[in-house]
Formats: C-alpha cells, sequence, structure tokens
C-alpha cells in the first residue's frame, strides 16, 4: 500500500535470553505522526530504535521478524546501515549538539556525506534552518557555539541537523520531556508541519503531548503492541480495556 | 484510591444528589397538580439547593477539565455530567412552573378526575426515579425503558391534551382551567424529554456514542417490547 511507510511483520527482538519486543505487526503511514506510548520498559524506545536498526550497536541483540520500509527489508543483510540512517533520523531525549557553531552543526551531515560545495551547503543550512523554524532565531548568529544554546533552541538545532542530510523518517524518542511549555510547544508545533514532509515517529511519555501531535498511536505494554489506532480513537473510544486503563491512569 | 479518581466520586456524588433533589421536586409539583396548592417556600429551597449543586456540577467539571486532562470514559463521564446536571436544572424549574401553574386550575378536581390525570402523573414520577437510578446502574435496560418510557408518555400526554381541548370547546367555562391544565401537562412532558435525554448521555458515557438525535427504532441497544 503506497500509503504505508513501514510495515512490521512480527518483529521481536532479544537482549540475551530476555525477550524485549514479542511479535510486533504494524504498519505505520506515510507523511503522518505517530506516537507510541506505554509504561516505562514496554518497548516503545526499543521499538522504535528498531526502525534505523540503533540497536545492532548493541552485542546481545537477536532481531527476528521484518522491518519492511517502502518495501524494502532493513535488517536484510544486504542493505547498507549507514544508508538506513541517512533516510530515518533520530531525535533523542536529551539534545546533543556538536561542540561546533549553530552552522557546522547542521552542515555536518551533508559534509560528511562528501558535500564540500559552500553555496550547496549554505543552502542545506538555511532551509534546514527554516524547516526547523529556527532561520530567523539563528541567521545572524551561525557562527556561534551551539553549547550556548538553551535547551529547547538545542532541540530544535538537533531537528535542524537531522533535516539536512535529507531523511524521509524521523525518530523522535521524547524530543521535548527535558523542555520548558513553551519550548515544547514549539517542538510540538514543529512535529505538525514537519509531518508534510516526513514521516514522523515519537515515544512519548506524556498523554497529551502524544494527543496533541500524533495521527496515530500505538500502545505498548510488556513487550507487546496491544492496540493501535487513529489518536482520537485511542484516546476517546479504546478498544482495549489495557488501553483504556494506562490513558486514564488507572494502570496497575 | 488517586485524586483524581476522588473527584470523579465527588461529581458522581453530587449528580445522584441533584438527581435525588429532581425526584423530590417533582413530587412536590404532582402534589400540587393532583391535590391541594402547597406552601411555595419549601419548593423554593430545593429549587435553590438544585441551583448551587448544578454550579457545583460545573465548578468541579471545570477543575477536572483543567488540571487532569480526562480522556476515554472519564472525558465522557464528565462531558456528559455538565449535560446531565443542565437537564435535572431545567425538571426543577419545570416542577416549580407546575407548581405555580397548579394554583390557576379552578376546577381542577373535577378536570384531574375527568381525564385520569393521576394515571400520566406516575407514569412521570417513574421514568424520573427510573432516571435517577440509571445515574448509578448506568444500566442499558434501564436506558431503553427510559426512553419508551418517554414515547409513551409523549402519547399518552397528546391525548389527554386532545380531550381537554375538546372539553374547552364544549364547555367555555373551564377554558382558562384547562388552558392551565394543558401547560401543566406539557411541561411534565418536559420532564420526560429531559429524562430522556439523561439517559441518552449514560448511553454515551456507557458506549461512546452519540444517540441524541437517534429514533428510538434505530438503536442498538437491549429493547424492551414496545
Amino acid at each position: 500500500m503506497r500509503d504505508i511507510k513501514i510495515h512490521v511483520n512480527d518483529l521481536s527482538l532479544y537482549y540475551g535470553d530476555k525477550q524485549a519486543l514479542n511479535s510486533i505487526t504494524m504498519q505505520i503511514p506515510a507523511n503522518k505522526v505517530t506516537a507510541l506510548i506505554g509504561p516505562s520498559g514496554c518497548g516503545k524506545s526499543t521499538f522504535l530504535r528498531c526502525i534505523n536498526r540503533m540497536n545492532d550497536l548493541i552485542p546481545s541483540v537477536k532481531i527476528t521478524g521484518e522491518m519492511l520500509v517502502e518495501g524494502i527489508d532493513i535488517y536484510d543483510k544486504n542493505v547498507d546501515v549507514v544508508n538506513i540512517r541517512k533516510k530515518i533520523g533520530m531525535v533523542f531525549q536529551k539534545s546533543n549538539p556538536f561542540p561546533k557553531s549553530i552552522y557546522e552543526n547542521v552542515a555536518y551531515g551533508p559534509r560528511i556525506n562528501g558535500l564540500n560545495d559552500k553555496a550547496q551547503l549554505d543552502e542545506i543550512v538555511e532551509t534546514s534552518l527554516r524547516q526547523a523554524a529556527i532561520w530567523d532565531e539563528f541567521k545572524d548568529r551561525l557562527d556561534d557555539s551551539a553549547l550556548g544554546l538553551s535547551g529547547g533552541q538545542q532541540q530544535r538545532l538537533c531537528i535542524a541537523r537531522t533535516l539536512a542530510v535529507s531523511p524521509d523518517i524521523i525518530l523522535m524518542d521524547e524530543p521535548a520531556s527535558a523542555l520548558d511549555p513553551i519550548s515544547t510547544s514549539k517542538i510540538e508545533e514543529l512535529v505538525h508541519q514537519l509531518k508534510e514532509q516526513y514521516t514522523i515517529i515519537i515515544v512519548t511519555h506524556n498523554m497529551q503531548q502524544a494527543a496533541r501531535t500524533s495521527d496515530h498511536t500505538a500502545f505498548f505494554y510488556m513487550g507487546e503492541l496491544i492496540e493501535m489506532g487513529k489518536t482520537n480513537a485511542i484516546f476517546t473510544k479504546p478498544e482495549k480495556k489495557q488501553t483504556e486503563d494506562y490513558i486514564t491512569g488507572r494502570f496497575g | 484510591m488517586t485524586h483524581f479518581m476522588i473527584e470523579l466520586d465527588k461529581l458522581q456524588s453530587v449528580l445522584v444528589k441533584i438527581g435525588t433533589l429532581a425526584v423530590g421536586q417533582v413530587a412536590e409539583s404532582v402534589k400540587a397538580l393532583l391535590f391541594e396548592p402547597i406552601q411555595g417556600k419549601e419548593v423554593r429551597k430545593i429549587e435553590l439547593k438544585i441551583d448551587k449543586l448544578d454550579v457545583k456540577i460545573d465548578e468541579i467539571c471545570q477543575s477536572i477539565f483543567a488540571l487532569q486532562q480526562p480522556v476515554a470514559s472519564d472525558l465522557r463521564f464528565i462531558m456528559s455530567s455538565l449535560q446531565i446536571s443542565n437537564e435535572i436544572e431545567r425538571i426543577g424549574d419545570l416542577s416549580m412552573s407546575i407548581i405555580k401553574r397548579s394554583k390557576s386550575i379552578k376546577e381542577k378536581h373535577d378536570l384531574i378526575a375527568k381525564f385520569e390525570i393521576a394515571d400520566f402523573t406516575k407514569e412521570v414520577e417513574s421514568i424520573v426515579r427510573k432516571t435517577n437510578e440509571c445515574l448509578v446502574s448506568k444500566d442499558e435496560k434501564a436506558i431503553s425503558e427510559i426512553l419508551l418510557l418517554n414515547k409513551t408518555i409523549k402519547a399518552n400526554g397528546d391525548l389527554i391534551i386532545d380531550k381537554i381541548i375538546e372539553e374547552m370547546k364544549s364547555h367555555s367555562k373551564v377554558v382558562v382551567s384547562g388552558t392551565n391544565l394543558v401547560i401543566a401537562l406539557k411541561h411534565l412532558e418536559r420532564i420526560t424529554d429531559h429524562c430522556s435525554n439523561v439517559a441518552e448521555y449514560v448511553y454515551f458515557v456507557v458506549n461512546a456514542k452519540i444517540i441524541k438525535h437517534d429514533k428510538y427504532e434505530d438503536l442498538n441497544l437491549d429493547k424492551i417490547e414496545e
């Protein structure tokens, strides 16, 4: 189906003997925001990290099943992991700018991909900062150190840095959990704008944030996908009692 | 029990309280209609209590919305509570109007007996009681019973009203009393409408489906034989 960006078929993940994801099957629509919710340790971040093979970095990890991105199984042995991560960008809970200037942070990705043309780099930096809605704030201080920015600005810079390598999919792991309400709202607004061009998957502990920002919501519990549906339906009439109990705070 | 659950429990108990007061108000209005005019002071006190509880429900809901961001069944319960308290407050107002109107029905006893108004009022009192019970039980059969009863009561009320109009046509001296009686009966019919609305909101709380504009016949619920 053209509207589905990612097909996940019977995906299980083990940390050594411990099974962290149990036979996940789901479809993630293109150009929509999908929120992953669930209590701590339910597997939502582990699942998110499966989408760009970040779990490969952990030696004891074993993955079975399929993760098809635009029909290609990203766990196929012929697939280039670097390409995968170029196509599937990631923003983390804690903003992690490089100890470089604002400009260099955004230009870093294109540069290591072999682009050295100054005019082209300038254009990418400007476009990425514009897309991240921080161009007006940063255009006169591109040479300032990124480390001098506030947490919210750093996080939006990290989003711009992700956009600079033209990904199709953006993974966000609690991108606003350490930010104040104003910065949080800027990030949420940004997510809303970016979905026109990108498929976004966001992990959040904040129920209201999931409700506000996402089109679809998937509820994970103990490594299983309990329910996935349109966010409006999940937050007004979830089908499964476990989902209802979790979102209404009656869990456990 | 979390603070949020305590707030929800508080809301539920205020709803039942306001519902119980409305049951009492309707009983008083029926007494005034069937028997002698009653002292307005006491019922006015109850009306004030209903108004206060109506405001209290608004305040509790406002606070839950602002502080707890309810979702799913909690959200439906709070949304419906606002509507239900509004419906019940209207029942209180209509009861007061019936009490006031009753004083202007001079040939009351003759008309009441002739048109079997007592049986009609019994049905109205019964639907109001059932509605209040339904607020607690949230039972689908009870919802169905209330919706059906509303239909029956309205049909019966309209029949009685037609007969009263015929009586007024042939006996002009009963026109004033007859008109007041018709208005009182219409108020009682409106009370059953409000009960039916409450039942629809309870249905929404339970099933997450809005049925307020659906016909009884089209509803997919545990139906009572008509």
